[in-house]
């Protein structure tokens, strides 16, 4: 029965790790295949401090990492890739890949955990110029310099007067094909827009939005905090284009709620970008036969009631692998799905 | 943008102005943050009469817009009634006690626009500080009142008659509203000078400033309140 006592868990972000802390826990065994070298995912890699508390990432995860690394229930499998699966619950058959070199695992269950990819600005369909200003970023790229604890204009090294940030940039669009709301970009803008703030004191701070999605406690804790305390400008009315002007950059929008058009020179803009399927979601999706919804995530039963269990039978999705999650959401999830994959297996044993 | 009516006016001129209105010691409780929301312009009598918004004003001061905030000081603030319906905003902002220190600012600095806002008020003003009345009997005119109907004029024609048939006797009064009490008066004026109101009214009209300042230190010494 070892087969039914694996739990074959897909990508190490916080879903992933919670995943499969959670299927340890609960007294299995879980190879946790992560296609990358490094574990913690998209935030670990690409963020300097978490939303919405404001710590450092790589500090506030490391429990998270040392779950999985530690642990003689985890099989941790890096730089290794799914290329194939065969079966069904009970009995998955999975082709795993590291440098080229291929094994077959028997597991009894899957979390898929794959997450998502940053919107590339150059698909967008305003004219920000994302590849042709060295001013226009995106929030990774300063996550980047906060990394470095610094916020520069890319063209000069020198710290910028104002700074906007421009919201919603490849989501609810439905030009671009991306009717939903990514969910965290607000925040993660509110976020950025204090630490700017705190490293550049008398620098100014736009940010460009069409609604703020402050949910739960974000709205006190950092959109509250960044008008209030750091005197962040909020605006609301989206930019429609960035054009050179010197060496600075004209932002023209409309503030709606002043009722006029806007036109400001900007020193630096930072484009917050959505989510979207990752590659390697769209590839699990393939490999396992699990559809995906309207929006190209992973599919889910049961809606809002059931938000870890795929139509197909043993395989789970956790994180935003099923559409936009934020740190919260991805790691509740990891243990949910976690706790279906054992729940399922242990019925298994059962009915032998 | 803001309009390019205050272009002559120096950019310091205009911070010096809002830095002025940000030291006062109520602006923290009575900013915190806006998003937005217009509860305070629908809660708003004069928003509906005239073209002012009370959550422009917190914004403009919120965003910290200097330019915007010159304009509303000179155009805007002399619209708001003061009735305070605004203060339900959910953010626990006051936008009519930013209104009261952008005009008290903009009163201690003698603007332009503040002197031909007030210029029509003077005799208000008057009254006020020197009876701690504001409209008094004999005010009510049949020319100054029209819409108060026909019967105006006949009350106006005897009015120190009508007046005597009210039963209490401190409205046996034309020239004021109610009778005052002389001591309350006098500590009236002691508050107008020591607070320095009187002196906020220098700048807006000299003459006015002049006549009242008489007033107050004649009855003041008469009264020896201010030794007290």
């Amino acid at each position: 029965m070892a087969k039914a006592d694996t739990v074959l868990i897909v990508g190490a972000g916080p879903a992933g790790l919670e995943a499969a802390r959670t299927v340890s826990d609960l007294g299995k065994r879980a190879i946790l295949v992560e296609a990358k070298a490094e574990l913690g995912g998209t935030p670990y890699a690409s963020y300097a401090t978490l939303t919405p508390d404001l710590q450092e990432t790589e500090h506030s995860m490391k429990h998270m990492l040392d779950a999985v690394q530690n642990n003689p229930a985890v099989d941790v499998r890096m730089n290794t890739r799914i290329v194939n699966s065969e079966g069904e619950l009970g009995s998955f058959h999975v082709s795993l890949s590291r440098d080229g070199t291929e094994t077959v695992e028997e597991v009894g269950a899957i979390v898929v955990a794959t997450g998502f990819q940053h919107f590339d600005p150059g698909r967008e369909t305003q004219m920000y110029g994302y590849y042709e200003y060295d001013d226009v970023i995106t929030l990774v790229d300063a996550e980047k310099m906060f990394k470095e604890g610094k916020v520069v204009r890319p063209s000069t090294s020198q710290p910028p007067e104002k700074v906007a940030f421009i919201q919603c940039v490849g989501s609810r669009d439905r030009q671009i094909g991306n009717k939903y709301c990514s969910k965290v970009c607000c925040g993660i803008a509110s976020k950025q827009s204090i630490e700017i703030k705190r490293m550049l004191p008398n620098s100014k701070v736009f940010i460009f939005y069409i609604d703020m999605r402050m949910y739960g406690f974000w709205e006190d804790q950092i959109y509250w905090k960044a008008q209030e305390e750091y005197k962040v400008n909020y605006i609301r009315g989206i930019v429609t284009e960035i054009i050179k002007k010197g060496d600075k950059l004209l932002v023209k929008g409309e503030d709606t709620t002043m009722g006029r058009p806007m036109e400001v020179l900007m020193d630096l803009v930072i484009l917050s970008v959505g989510m979207e399927p990752s590659k390697g979601t769209i590839e699990m999706s393939r490999i396992f036969q699990i559809p995906r919804e309207e929006h190209g995530f992973l599919q889910v039963v049961g809606g809002p009631l059931n938000t870890v269990s795929t139509p197909v039978p043993g395989i789970f999705v956790a994180g935003a692998a099923a559409g936009p999650k934020d740190i919260e959401d991805s790691v509740s999830m990891g243990a949910a799905a976690a706790a279906k994959a054992v729940g399922v297996l242990n019925r298994l044993t059962l009915q032998v | 943008m803001p309009s390019d009516r205050y272009g002559d006016v120096a950019l310091e001129e205009k911070q010096r102005l809002f830095d002025e209105v940000k030291a006062d010691s109520r602006y923290k409780t009575y900013l915190y943050g806006c998003y937005e929301c217009g509860i305070c312009v629908a809660a708003c009598p004069s928003a509906r009469f005239y073209d002012f918004s009370p959550r422009k004003i917190t914004q403009t001061l919120a965003r910290e817009d200097v330019e915007l905030f010159y304009e509303q000081l000179n155009d805007d603030v002399w619209n708001c009634s003061q009735c305070f319906s605004c203060n339900r905003c959910p953010r626990q902002n006051s936008p009519g006690g930013l209104i009261t220190i952008m005009r008290e600012v903009a009163v201690k600095n003698g603007l332009r626009t503040t002197k031909e806002a007030l210029a029509g008020y003077t005799r208000i003003i008057y009254k006020i500080m020197t009876t701690g009345t504001q409209v008094s009997p004999d005010m009510l005119q049949e020319d100054a009142f029209p819409d108060w109907g026909p019967q105006v004029k006949q009350v106006s024609e005897n009015l120190d008659v009508w007046r005597r048939v009210l039963p209490p006797e401190t409205l046996h009064t034309t020239g004021l509203s109610w009778q005052v009490e002389e001591r309350t008066m006098h500590e009236l004026y002691a508050i107008w000078k020591m607070t320095g109101t009187l002196d906020m009214i220098g700048e807006l009209d000299e003459g006015l400033h002049d006549i009242m300042e008489e007033i107050m230190d004649d009855a003041l010494e008469e009264s020896g309140i201010v030794s007290e």
